[in-house]
């Protein structure tokens, strides 16, 4: 549905992005995650039609965005970072005025309409100025002026940015509710957003895509199986000992062992790729008589995934941070 | 060419939505009325008004009669002429800097709409909006001429209103432009005002220079193509010349806006 390939955007000397190619299936969300400055507005209005790219090419429902440029503004839904609304219209003639420049014709405007303020859950607050919303309502709204012409395309950029915690989770699920039908590209800097909303993710940081995956996988194939952190009344080289014959066990470390009583030590059990071998530690150390005071496993979540790619791109680069 | 047509009745609509529920534009109709009856009931009616000149011609035995509202009608419009100048930039300085600074630009901008539309429509509604200004004034007028004898021909009061809505379209048109360069409504107003009464006297600055470039120059004098038609002649240069900065006002603020899109905002 979208296909974006060697898209660069330069301005003036400073390049904004460079080489950022992703593709997104349709009744897909794609997460577009990048650290603020990392170019997700850019590529977002290069896709809206808003900015021309300096180089490379972005299709939409295979038109091209430059081109093509009114076709393709057609296709898609928009809600830049703020979203673009008249406080002195009331909500439903706003969403008309929206309807009428998107092209909806007369006739199936008055459903349009209704359609979005239901889909947004603003049925009530039609007759309402848009000066008279509180934030999170005209957020709704922006994602109703995206909607009204049942664009098969939606780009939302920062959509939860500024939203109390209720709010945002009305906002996801609003998105969520969206997917299937429509094919969304989500910008945000926020991780958990990602893994909760999105089945693919586009990392992007310092105007490059990092990695694109969906949230699972890119937790796997960074992960390379868990870690367990146990606090116990052995030392590392007597653990070791015991646990080295566990099928599935990899590294045994010990960690600095502070805040701990006398005769605790912290250790920490890495997994082979694709194991979960927690049971059958706890198990061999039970039989062995080493006390357990705590046993706790790591997940890797998507932060760390985000940390780990972003700062590995900046030595790369031999930026500092 | 239909959805054209419709994309600019869509921003006309909203555009004049925008004015009839704006306090600004009610405060700029509010002081516009206010000083327009002022000077109405002062050239009419005032100590030195075209009654009491007239008067005083009749009673000094001048053979010449005083054609009253001919002569009123210079004054009155002359008069709007220079409301006009001072009120216009008002009105258009927010037509795109709003636009830029709520974002709504970018609603704009990546809609199937060409900025030709957008530009035409938001003229049109502003043009709107001052003939809603000017129609209260309108019937002063009328009931003023109803009162004169002989009738007045209609030509000459309608050639003369004519000038006023022209000038009043170019004067929006070039503040329009000037709009959709920045963000902040108080410079677009500055510089609109600036660009305006320059071009409202550049016939004085065209008589310094001399010349065929003073000529050529003088040509482009709002002022001088506004006393043409105020005077009731229907001069085709000075409506081709009013025509022309409405159109440059158009062509200019739909060209700026496909910059913008190149420039980092």
């Amino acid at each position: 549905m979208i296909e974006v390939e060697h898209l660069s955007k330069v301005y003036g000397s400073t390049s904004a992005i460079q080489d950022v190619t992703f593709s997104v299936k349709p009744g897909e969300i794609m997460g577009f995650l990048g650290p603020n400055g990392a170019g997700k507005t850019t590529t977002m209005r290069i896709l809206a039609g808003y900015l021309p790219a300096s180089g490379g090419s972005a299709k939409v429902a295979g038109y091209d965005v430059h081109e093509k440029s009114l076709e393709v503004r057609r296709w898609i839904g928009y809600l830049p970072e703020m979203p673009p609304l008249y406080p002195e219209m009331t909500v439903e003639s706003f969403l008309y005025f929206v309807a009428r420049i998107k092209g909806v014709p007369r006739k199936n405007r008055r459903d349009r309409v209704n359609h979005s303020l239901d889909r947004c859950q603003i049925a009530d607050k039609r007759k309402l100025l848009i000066r008279k919303l509180s934030k999170g309502y005209r957020q709704r709204v922006g994602i109703a002026q995206a909607i009204v012409h049942d664009p098969p395309v939606i780009i939302l950029d920062e959509p939860t940015v500024g939203l109390d915690p209720r709010q945002i989770i009305e906002v996801r699920n609003l998105i969520k509710s969206l997917a299937g039908d429509h094919t969304i590209i989500l910008s945000t800097h926020i991780l958990p957003e990602v893994s909760m909303t999105c089945s693919r993710v586009t990392i992007i940081n310092n105007g490059r895509v990092v990695a694109t995956d969906s949230p699972e996988n890119l937790m796997a194939q960074l992960a390379g199986g868990s870690e367990y952190e146990l606090e116990l009344d052995k030392d590392v080289t007597a653990v070791k000992q015991i646990l080295e014959v566990v099928p599935g066990v990899g590294q045994i470390l010990s960690l600095p062992a502070e805040n701990v009583g006398a005769n605790r030590y912290l250790i920490q059990v890495k997994s082979e790729a694709g194991t979960e071998p927690g049971r059958e530690i706890a198990a061999a150390l039970v039989r062995s008589g080493v006390g357990i005071y705590e046993m706790r496993r790591d997940r890797v979540n998507l932060e760390q995934v985000f940390l780990e790619l972003t700062t590995v791109e900046d030595t790369e680069q031999g930026v500092a941070v | 060419m239909l959805t054209i047509f419709s994309n600019v009745v869509a921003i006309y609509r909203k555009e004049l939505q925008g004015y009839f529920a704006s306090p600004l534009a009610y405060a700029i109709a509010g002081v516009f009325w206010l000083l327009a009856g002022f000077f109405f009931a002062a050239l009419l009616l005032g100590p030195t008004g075209i009654i009491a000149q007239a008067a005083f011609n009749d009673q000094t035995g001048n053979p010449i009669p005083i054609d009253v509202p001919y002569q009123f009608q210079q004054f009155f419009l002359g008069v709007m002429g220079n409301l006009v100048l001072f009120i216009m930039p008002m009105l258009s300085m927010g037509l795109y800097s709003e636009e830029r600074k709520r974002g709504t630009l970018e609603l704009l901008a990546t809609s199937p709409i060409t900025n030709w539309a957008v530009a035409t429509g938001k003229l049109l509604g502003s043009v709107t909006f001052f003939i809603t200004m000017v129609l209260p004034l309108l019937l002063y007028e009328i009931y003023a001429m109803s009162a004169a004898e002989p009738p007045v021909q209609l030509g000459v009061p309608l050639v003369g209103h004519l000038g006023v809505i022209l000038l009043a379209a170019s004067v929006l048109s070039l503040g329009m432009f000037i709009s959709s360069l920045t963000d902040s409504t108080l410079l677009a107003a500055v510089f609109t005002f600036g660009l305006i009464l320059f071009l409202w006297v550049i016939d004085l600055i065209a008589q310094g220079v001399g010349g065929n470039v003073g000529e050529a120059l003088g040509h482009l004098s709002l002022l001088k193509n506004y006393s043409t038609l105020v005077k009731g002649v229907l001069d085709s240069g000075s409506i081709i010349l009013f025509a022309s900065y409405i159109f440059v006002g158009i062509f200019l603020t739909a060209q700026s806006i496909e910059t913008l899109r190149f420039q980092r905002s």
